[in-house]
């Protein structure tokens, strides 16, 4: 018996491994930074030539893109990126993340082996302070004269604390800021059918919007509608956190709003204004017109919602919503009668003051791209970034190829046909390169414009916005008395230091733990303030803020009134 | 417990002991195919299991990834203090242990259960249909399973239909299963449940095809049923199995699992949602503070170790088969 047990446990044991294998049970317990061993990235160098090359020769670096997205290429497979190496005999490859990204730039970290030229996303903070991107100063001031002009007025704001700058970002602007047509930022949304049925009413103050849903409710009783829904999923629990902000009529900052007179930040969080957005909600809440299933939906859930027709209202960014939006407008390109289904953007604030819903010119400065120290020929990737900066690699890289892919009038303008903007798709973007040169490189910013006025951006240019309008589209712009949506809006303020949540904070700082810990509190509590009982609403509410006394506000307030002040101040010079 | 000779010493084979350095070398070159045979294990357990034990100096200093190990800053039992000094952190061991504890009774329970069931299934077709339908389940990822529960519990969920329909609530009442915190743990076992017991029986089931079916004449000669067959016979015959499982599911009673309660979790039930895992995730490695994520790693490992053998100490004194 003693031999048998033996073998039992034997079996036993194997049997249990394997499942555990097999099973795959995430034992992830925390045991540091062991990276994955997904190498991949770290093929740089292989490909990279010796500086002693004639400067046409053809070279090719490695890029990796922190961002999980399009398909890996190499920049010469495409039209514009062919363009650009025939101008400069430079191609890169390009890597795009796969996985998580701290485990990635962990590996890099780790094994100090780079890609050429890096993205890394959030994780910037990481690689500047392990020294990974080299500093770019002299090499600008050598081979720069493009990127000097383009980013010349943002070298203050792009120093890093030793005055070096080590990676360039993205947002610049260019000449004149031109705004985006569209809504991509936040904005109380409502399906068109309401206004509608109202009579196109003007809306401008919260309560207006929730009467105008409210009375839509009862008057469509035998629909079975949702009168409001809300996003609280994981991280992106702001979309039910920031409108208090936006409501009083400041632009997304993050956590803090900033007194544009004196510069101080404060936080809303804990503020009246957050007591009266959740109030609100609470109301809607004990009307039935709230959805409550919006705390415990994931994201899929939430956007099969909005796109089933069936929900009258919500705030949300317009990125954030677009796959609900494009499925709902495309719908209605397909059959005019679906039009009514369409979501429409409304600039609400509590007392119908001016909104801000509208992002200013801002320049994010902890996002950017920049050169490693792996890199073998700094040079040539440099004089890439100042090439592709030319005026005229701008106009490539955005509209592409005049009689292809645009076409310029007699006042100079640049248009696109119907047949152009028909062959645009996803498919042509990725060939054509598109794709690869939206973003992610030294560029004029999206919202800037080229010398002659023309918007670098084709979508924010009116002659292009316009062909893309349905009917149904002009109809309800008509009725407001605005050519596009962004019109609906108010001008933004210049706001120098915006965004707010741009400026970088050091990895387990305070500020980053008052994040978290805020986080964590508004995730518990704003359900609970606005599935209360109406009478019992104040009580929760005394009970938060019990709870979030206890976090240093004052501190964090007062590390980013300095911040702000900096970055005033540095522009003053 | 690693004894590197293990592999070539069992029982039959040491029938005296007789100790001495020249009569290990004399039996290692005895039985030198088994011992180079065990090489590549002990490698592999050297490298992946021992190795990283080193890692453990970070959770003693302000771990910064890019420095070397003589530039790191030591700051001692720092981040140990921060661990046990926050109140949240005895929260989430309060669910790591409930929810483990939970998993552990009723995993056995049902899977054994099952096992039972199945054995005595005449019908070999329907056996397997039950086998593979309660199987399946283990092999979709928890990201699919969790959307499915999301959607089975969500207001206009078919649980919440049901009740409606069965007038147990009014419409308009339906009931936010995963927005009530105490309800998490009854919804985390059940779908662990649901996921996993069918795989879990087919330890049971091989230890079952082991007993002697002499042992079943016997008992149905002396007028034994079904019934009293499968508890004096079938049960017993399970023990040693289950014994060993039970050890080693002991120690691991500090991993109750990620994937369930992040998935799962959300603001409305974290109180009872966020296990020691996540709690390490969110303070340790996603604010990059990995000294942070390896002390709460180290704290698990001991509490496991602690567990492991207590429970192997036990099944010791009560005379069971045990893991060493």
């Amino acid at each position: 018996m003693v031999k048998k047990s033996l073998i039992f446990c034997m079996a036993a044991v194997m049997a249990f491994t394997l499942a555990g294998c097999a099973g795959g049970k995430n034992g992830n317990n925390g045991s540091g930074g062991q990276a994955s061993p997904s190498g991949g990235a770290s093929a740089s160098g292989a490909s990279s030539p010796s500086a002693s090359e004639k400067p046409l020769d053809k070279v090719t670096f490695t890029y990796f893109n922190g961002v999980a997205g399009a398909k890996d290429i190499n920049t010469n497979e495409t039209t514009i990126g062919k363009i650009l190496e025939d101008q400069t005999g430079v191609n890169f490859k390009i890597e795009h993340l796969v996985g998580d990204l701290n485990t990635k730039i962990g590996t890099m970290i780790a094994s100090n082996e780079y890609p050429d030229v890096l993205i890394p996303d959030a994780a910037i903070e990481e690689v500047l302070n392990a020294g990974g991107f080299i500093a770019l100063d002299d090499l600008i001031e050598k081979y720069g004269p493009n990127i000097k002009r383009v980013y010349g007025q943002y070298f203050n704001q792009m120093r890093a604390a030793d005055g070096k700058i080590y990676f360039i970002p993205f947002s610049s602007v260019v000449n004149q800021f031109y705004p985006d047509p569209d809504i991509n930022q936040g904005a109380f949304w409502v399906q068109r059918r309401v206004l509608k049925e109202a009579g196109y009413p003007k809306i401008k103050t919260l309560d207006e919007y929730f009467k105008l849903i409210e009375d839509f409710v009862a008057k469509h009783k035998d629909e079975d509608l949702t009168g409001f829904i809300a996003l609280t999923h994981d991280w992106r629990f702001f979309t039910t956190a920031n409108p208090p902000m936006h409501l009083e009529g400041y632009p997304n900052d993050g956590n803090v709003i900033v007194d544009m007179n004196t510069l101080e930040a404060k936080t809303y969080a804990a503020a009246d204004s957050t007591k009266r957005w959740l109030q609100k909600l609470n109301e809607l809440n004990a009307k039935g017109l709230f959805d409550k299933a919006s705390f415990v939906d994931n994201y899929d859930q939430y956007i099969a919602k909005l796109s089933s027709k069936k929900v009258v209202g919500y705030f949300d960014y317009g990125w954030q919503v677009a796959l609900a939006n494009n499925v709902l407008k495309d719908a209605a390109r397909a059959d005019p009668t679906q039009d009514d289904y369409v979501y429409f953007p409304l600039p609400v604030t509590f007392d119908g003051g001016k909104d801000q819903y509208l992002d200013p010119p801002g320049f994010v400065k902890n996002r950017g791209i920049g050169i490693t120290v792996s890199a073998k020929n700094p040079e040539r990737i440099i004089q890439y970034f100042d090439n592709l900066l030319k005026e005229e690699n701008q106009v490539l890289r955005s509209w592409g190829i005049k009689g292809e892919t645009y076409e310029v009038n007699e006042q100079g303008r640049f248009y696109r046909t119907a047949e152009q903007i028909a062959k645009i798709d996803e498919k042509f973007n990725d060939k054509f390169g598109f794709t690869y040169y939206d973003w992610d490189w030294p560029q004029y910013g999206t919202n800037s414009t080229f010398a002659d006025g023309n918007a670098v951006a084709p979508n924010f240019q009116p002659e292009v916005f316009q062909m893309r309008l349905t009917d149904g589209d002009k109809e309800i712009l008509g009725k407001y008395g605005v050519k596009t949506y962004s019109e609906m809006f108010s001008p933004p303020d210049d706001r120098p230091w915006f965004p707010a949540w741009g400026i970088p904070k050091e990895q387990g700082s305070p500020q980053q733990i008052w994040e978290t810990k805020k986080e964590e509190l508004t995730k518990k509590y704003f359900p609970k303030l606005v599935l209360a009982k109406p009478d019992e609403f104040e009580k929760v509410w005394q009970e938060y803020l019990g709870q979030f006394g206890k976090l240093d506000t004052a501190g964090y307030e007062k590390w980013y009134t300095e911040q702000i002040k900096a970055v005033v101040e540095s522009l003053k010079k | 417990m690693e004894n590197p000779n293990a592999p070539a010493m069992s029982p039959r084979m040491l029938p005296k002991k007789k100790a001495g350095p020249h009569l290990f070398i004399k039996k290692l070159v005895q039985q030198r195919t088994l011992v180079f045979m065990s090489v590549p294990f002990l490698v592999w357990l050297f490298v992946f299991k021992y190795w990283p034990i080193w890692g453990w100096t970070i959770a003693f200093q302000d771990y910064k990834p890019a420095k070397k190990f003589a530039e790191q800053t030591w700051v001692g039992w720092k981040h140990f203090e921060f661990l046990f000094q926050d109140e949240r952190f005895f929260r989430v061991l309060r669910n790591t242990l409930a929810m483990s504890g939970i998993n552990l009774v009723l995993g056995f329970v049902t899977a054994i259960t099952l096992a039972l069931l199945l054995n005595e299934i005449r019908r070999l077709a329907f056996k397997r249909l039950v086998q593979t339908v309660s199987y399946l389940p283990h092999f979709i990822s928890w990201v699919v399973a969790a959307s499915i529960i999301q959607s089975t519990l969500s207001p206009d969920g078919i649980i919440n239909e049901l009740l409606i329909r069965l007038g147990f609530i009014a419409k308009g009442e339906e009931i936010l299963f995963l927005g009530k915190g105490e309800w998490f743990w009854g919804i985390f076992g059940a779908s662990s449940v649901w996921k996993e017991v069918g795989w879990n029986t087919i330890v049971y089931l091989a230890a079952i095809t082991m007993i002697d079916p002499a042992q079943y004449e016997a008992a149905e000669m002396d007028g034994a049923g079904r019934l009293k067959r499968m508890w004096y016979i079938t049960l017993p015959g399970m023990k040693p199995v289950i014994v060993v499982l039970l050890i080693m599911n002991i120690g691991n009673l500090l991993e109750s699992g990620f994937e369930p309660q992040y998935l799962l979790g959300n603001g409305m039930n974290v109180d009872f949602s966020e296990n020691l895992d996540i709690f390490v995730l969110k303070y340790g490695i996603n604010q990059n503070n990995f000294s942070l994520a390896t002390a709460g790693g180290i704290f698990k490992t001991v509490v496991s170790f602690v567990l492991l053998f207590f429970a192997n100490n036990v099944a010791k004194r009560m005379g069971e088969a045990r893991l060493f």
